[in-house]
């Protein structure tokens, strides 16, 4: 991938945290001879990301996603590996590669809480050397795509959760980044929020061109985002490729919603495929994805049938299947792309 | 250059405003830092009272009158360089707020700076009343003349640079450890008695004396308040302002090292 924006080669990072059994004997214990543990937070991760793309960075708890976006942006040294972002080494963190990107963490605010978010806004376009007019315009632009108006002059510290999401992310936005690091940034905020946010991010990256990699626990935001994902494990990479294609080798099979005219028992309905859902006249059967049109046919043919529907299995059905360890269908050749 | 004046202007602006929100607090902390030399003066007026003589040593003499001089003096000076930021950055890095800094095309140190010199402006304001009222009733002996104050400006512009370096290269520990408080503490104590805050160099044992010119502690603290009262000869003056420059260079370089060696270490606890 020659055009790309970000690229990691075995990238690993080793944290040493110190560890005792509980109880005072322990701790006595550990003033003469400390135990440490070395725990591998990220282990040879190796992907690329073209400029304008917009990836997913899925895992569960303690996967080694925030650590590695935390590398990618600078902020963490690795133990091993490289990385380059829009062609400098991050953790140099150079002055010309930060006012290039932005990290927006969901669990973390760089506005000042105690004074209006205005006056946040005004720090980070001297420190970015923002020319007044660009500021004016971009601050415009967010303020409208955001709804920001009225939460600009109230100090942060009075604002919701979501409402102080929102003026992160304009602040984050202000010097305009080529490459967007955003770590949860939907945690907590309600679906409404969720969604204005979710628009919002796709809207700049149309808009600007801006290469976005994203984490978030809700797949929502990942599926209306990202049509690449990244899923990391235990520190390692165990997918990368379309989310489509990550659904297909993990549960290759459909599910065929029917509501019936009249209900029959699901002995019956069996034969169309494997019945996961009974309920009265509408019935829910899952089928082998080759063999999803030959049973759609034979159910059309032969009942009489109000309404159908054929669907992909929920993509937290798959998510969850790949973090129970059922990961060997996933090795294939997307890994290496 | 005009770049950094911004800079220091926009967060100055935004160091005020938090003042402001937060005023009752930073009264609190301004008189704080008056109240150290306070004490040490009604310590040292009650030792001469009590020997019914002034304290000499190392050549020098105070009396009652000289005392005053000499803390009054330090309130103000020790007021204009002091520097907290050791125990503010340990915080920082215990909880992760340092990250949204270091993602910033900024040294954190230059917003910190500019807060140390915004509150010192503000607050400085706000006591000198209070001090010239001490300074009428307390009669300090000699008054520091103004000529002596000019030369004591420079000696006092390093002491404030040298004292905020060495405190940022302290916090910078904070990086390996983040009970970094204890060696704060630690460090407060020393400068304590090293800067002449306790006690005026001279009145102390000669090998207190030699080691506190013998380190940074002295430049920082009593040398620029000596010179505003006449106590250091004109060569003795140009040998102190050598020594607060290569003091406050050996501080640029430790922090320099100090704070690239930190950031590698820098695990982003809870960011």
């Amino acid at each position: 991938m020659s055009d790309a924006l970000v690229s990691l080669d075995g990238l690993c990072k080793t944290y040493r945290v110190h560890e005792r059994k509980a109880g005072f004997g322990s701790s006595v214990a550990s003033l003469f001879r400390r135990q440490y543990k070395d725990v591998r937070a990220v282990r040879d991760v190796t992907f690329q990301v073209r400029a304008g793309e917009m990836v997913g960075f899925l895992g569960p708890n303690g996967a080694g996603k925030t650590t590695t976006l935390k590398m990618l942006s600078g902020l963490l040294n690795p133990t091993s590996g490289e990385a380059k972002v829009l062609g400098f080494t991050p953790w140099r963190r150079q002055h010309e590669f930060l006012r290039q990107i932005s990290l927006v963490m969901g669990n973390r605010n760089q506005l000042n809480w105690d004074i209006p978010a205005m006056d946040s806004f005004l720090v980070n376009q001297v420190i970015y050397d923002i020319p007044q007019e660009q500021f004016r315009s971009t601050l415009d632009e967010l303020v409208q795509l955001l709804d920001l108006g009225a939460l600009l002059t109230k100090p942060v510290r009075n604002l919701s959760l979501g409402e102080r999401m929102k003026c992160e992310l304009a602040a984050a936005l202000l010097h305009r980044p080529r490459v967007l690091f955003l770590d949860e940034p939907t945690l907590g905020v309600d679906v409404t929020m969720q969604g204005r946010i979710r628009r919002f991010v796709s809207e700049y990256n149309r808009l600007t061109g801006a290469t976005v990699l994203l984490t978030s626990h809700y797949m929502a935001d990942v599926t209306a985002l990202c049509r690449r994902v990244i899923v990391i494990h235990h520190g390692s990479l165990l997918y990368d490729g379309s989310l489509s294609a990550l659904g297909e080798r993990i549960l290759p099979h459909k599910l065929i919603r029917a509501d019936l005219e009249s209900a029959a028992p699901a002995d019956e309905l069996a034969i169309y495929g494997d019945v996961t859902d009974l309920d009265g006249q509408k019935v829910t059967l899952r089928v082998p994805r080759a063999l999803t049109a030959v049973a759609v046919g034979r159910l059309l043919a032969e009942r009489s049938v109000v309404d159908l529907t054929v669907e992909d299995p929920p993509i937290e059905e798959v998510i969850d299947l790949v973090f129970e360890g059922e990961t060997a269908a996933i090795t294939g050749p997307d890994r290496a792309e | 250059m005009r770049y950094w004046l911004r800079v220091y202007r926009v967060h100055l602006r935004v160091a005020w405003a938090l003042m402001m929100q937060y005023r009752f607090s930073t009264l609190i902390w301004a008189v704080w830092g008056f109240v150290g030399p306070l004490i040490s003066l009604a310590v040292w007026t009650a030792a001469t009272q009590a020997r019914g003589s002034g304290v000499s040593g190392n050549g020098q003499r105070f009396d009652q009158a000289d005392f005053a001089a000499y803390f009054l003096v330090f309130m103000i000076f020790g007021h204009l360089t002091m520097s907290w930021d050791a125990f503010e950055f340990a915080y920082r890095v215990r909880t992760g707020s340092l990250s949204p800094q270091l993602l910033r095309p900024l040294h954190p140190i230059h917003a910190d700076a500019s807060f140390n010199v915004g509150f010192k402006a503000l607050t400085t304001a706000l006591l000198l009343p209070a001090w010239l009222v001490l300074f009428v009733v307390l009669h300090p002996a000699p008054p520091p003349s103004y000529a002596n104050v000019a030369l004591a400006a420079p000696a006092l512009v390093l002491a404030g640079i040298t004292r905020y370096i060495w405190q940022y290269a302290l916090a910078a520990i904070a990086f390996w450890t983040t009970r970094v408080d204890a060696i704060n503490q630690l460090y407060y104590v020393l400068d304590s008695f090293l800067a002449g805050r306790i006690a005026p160099i001279a009145l102390m044992p000669l090998w207190l004396g030699l080691l506190a010119r013998y380190t940074p502690f002295y430049g920082m603290g009593a040398f620029p308040v000596e010179i505003a009262l006449g106590r250091v000869s004109l060569p003795a003056a140009a040998l102190g302002l050598i020594s607060q420059m290569f003091w406050l260079a050996a501080g640029i370089v430790v922090f320099r090292l100090v704070w690239a060696a930190g950031v590698k270490q820098y695990s982003a606890v809870g960011a």
